[in-house]
């Protein structure tokens, strides 16, 4: 139990100083790299949400960043059409992700792995095209423009604002985590069947998740849009999710710390690569291939055995959040 | 008598094929009953027919006198009828001690805060008795095939309204220290009060713990009586020698 005391100050400790590093970030960053990070942050929202489903629940979503889009649409739309305030906006945006995120956890309740993925993908590419299609309603391919939150573009107040939003939500998984509805969720990934047997309401907790994974989406969503100030169906593209798997699986899948390391190293590499247009893709799909190869559990898992082995400890079992 | 469990012309067919046919069957309150029948005679399938996992083609389930027929597993599991699989599930990335918890809390409420010590006391004393404490911080998946059968038994246990217990095949490709293990922790529980179902090829253990014992063929009843009269049956002896009865 030595271990887990340990690992736990560890993080603890790293948590500690990227909570300063972040905050000190725009004395030293300038406008395009805390745009940058912000990118980042909206994305570790995103993957860590994501993660709740494919790492923890073994819901191997496809339809994540459709939420994160319908958040931004709702309010968008809300604002676009009927003039309401942002504050409207906000409300539609979590009312409509939360109940959409519902209506998906319905349908795909008896659906696992393969079925599941291809499902949710069928799903997210009809949103898709729907938005586009509806361009009359959505502007489609030419944008529907979104109001800035504050009335300068300047990244600096979106900074805090997304490290604020961060925080928070990763706390609230966090705590959904170590509740026992994060046990159950572990269970039913594990033997759907044995959780069900043992009273865990697993259509319940399913549908739970679901909605609640797509609500953190779309609130991330949200504030994205009224930063990018313009949406458009690209956002709903399948290279979306295909980053959101990406990251997390490079960070590491079913571990907490994993979207938290994996989906700001995806956004810095694609960035330093991105002189080499969409050869970037390519490339950083090379470093998940090595990576899975060297190391299955991600990165997560590489670091903490090498911080490990730096301070003369085995690494731990036992964590919950670890698996 | 008491009668705990009640099953009334349960019936489940497969295509063509009746894997439980009109079954009436009841059990009482703190018995220790034996099922008992040659392979493929339906009896993980009435197991399953009263644990809620599959719905009966006909028929009815009654627990206490409540129809519970059709009822999800999960519900009926709250209702204190719990089981375990043949093949042990587990749940393999999660430490014993977490299997453990997991029934316990499955009625989510907020009082585990509270609870969640006591709980953890009483989760390391059962995998104590069954002789894994020791193990009790690493994955169920790491475990063997005998010390599998010990946790998910042990970890029915932690539901602590827990009145009947359905155990299909508890003694399967343990060995003879495992199984006494198990058979103390059957008799202790029983001993407290709760009911058992007992699926089981070892005639010797059923012998030992069963004051009665229900022979099922071809998803038939054939005979029900203690160990000695169904011995002497001849229909039980065809039944298990493949000739029908
Ligand atoms: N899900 C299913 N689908 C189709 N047939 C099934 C299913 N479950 C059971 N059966 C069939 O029902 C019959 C009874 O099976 P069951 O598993 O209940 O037997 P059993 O008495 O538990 O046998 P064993 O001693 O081998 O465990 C068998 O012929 C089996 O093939
Ligand atoms: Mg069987």
């Amino acid at each position: 139990m030595q271990n887990k005391t340990f690992s736990r100050s560890l993080n603890f400790v790293l948590i500690g100083a990227a909570s300063v590093g972040i905050l000190a970030g725009p004395l030293f960053l300038n406008d395009y790299w805390q745009h940058i990070m912000i990118v980042s942050m909206y994305y570790i929202i995103l993957a860590a949400s994501w993660n709740l489903l494919a790492g923890y629940t073994g819901q191997f979503s496809l339809a994540h960043q459709t939420f994160a889009a319908l958040g931004g649409y709702a309010s968008g739309l809300m604002i676009y059409h009927l003039k309401v305030s942002i504050g409207v906006g906000f409300i539609a945006a979590v009312l409509v992700t939360a109940g959409t995120g519902f209506l998906l956890g319905l349908l795909v309740l008896k659906m696992r792995g393969i079925y599941l993925a291809v499902a949710t993908w069928a799903f997210s590419e009809s949103m898709r095209l729907s938005i586009a299609a509806l361009y009359k309603f959505t502007r489609g391919e030419q944008g529907l423009a979104v109001p800035s939150l504050f009335d300068s573009l300047a990244p600096i107040r979106y900074y805090y604002l997304f490290f604020a939003l961060m925080v928070g939500l990763l706390l609230l998984m966090y705590l959904v985590l170590r509740s026992p509805i994060g046990s159950f969720i572990r269970a039913i990934r594990d033997d759907e069947l044995a959780a069900k047997a043992m009273g865990v309401d697993t259509v319940k907790w399913k549908l739970f998740i679901m909605t609640f994974a797509s609500t953190i989406a779309g609130i991330a969503g949200f504030f994205y849009a009224h930063y990018i100030v313009i949406l458009s169906p690209v956002i709903l593209s399948f290279n979306e999710i295909g980053k959101v798997v990406i990251m997390v699986v490079f960070g590491g899948l079913g571990n907490f710390a994993g979207p938290l390391i994996g989906a700001p190293a995806i956004v810095i590499i694609s960035e330093l690569t991105r002189d080499f247009g969409s050869w970037n893709m390519v490339f950083y799909s090379l470093i998940v291939i090595v990576i899975m190869r060297l190391y299955r559990e991600g990165l997560a898992e590489f670091f903490r055995n090498w911080i490990q082995k730096l301070f003369g400890k085995k690494p731990a079992q036992n964590n919950p959040l670890q698996e | 008598m008491d009668t705990i469990i009640q099953t009334q012309d349960l019936t489940r067919r497969f295509g063509g094929l009746v894997a439980v046919n009109g079954v009436n069957f009841s059990v009482a309150r703190g018995e220790v009953r034996g099922l008992i029948g040659p392979n493929g005679s339906g009896k993980t399938t009435l197991i399953n027919l009263i644990s809620g996992v599959y719905e009966p083609t006909s028929g009815k389930v009654f627990f206490n006198g409540e129809d519970i027929t059709g009822l999800a597993p999960n519900r009926v599991a709250q209702k204190g009828v719990l089981r375990t699989f043949q093949i042990p599930r587990l749940f393999g990335s999660m430490t014993l001690l977490e299997n453990m918890l997991i029934p316990r809390f499955a009625d989510f409420s907020l009082d585990y805060l509270k609870q969640r010590g006591a709980a953890e006391e009483r989760a390391l004393e059962l995998l104590e008795m069954a002789g894994i404490a020791h193990l009790s911080g690493h994955q169920a998946k790491t475990l063997s095939g005998g010390q599998k059968a010990l946790l998910q038994m042990a970890r029915g246990f932690m539901v602590e309204e827990i009145s009947v217990f359905l155990l299909d095949e508890p003694f399967a490709g343990v060995n003879i220290v495992v199984k006494d293990t198990i058979m103390a922790l059957i008799n202790k529980m029983a001993s407290e009060g709760v009911t058992f179902i007992l699926v089981s090829h070892e005639m010797a253990s059923i012998r030992q713990m069963c004051q009665k014992v229900t022979v099922l063929a071809e998803g038939s009843i054939i005979i029900e009586g203690t160990m000695d009269e169904i011995a002497a049956d001849q229909q039980v002896i065809d039944a298990y020698l493949g000739g029908g009865a």
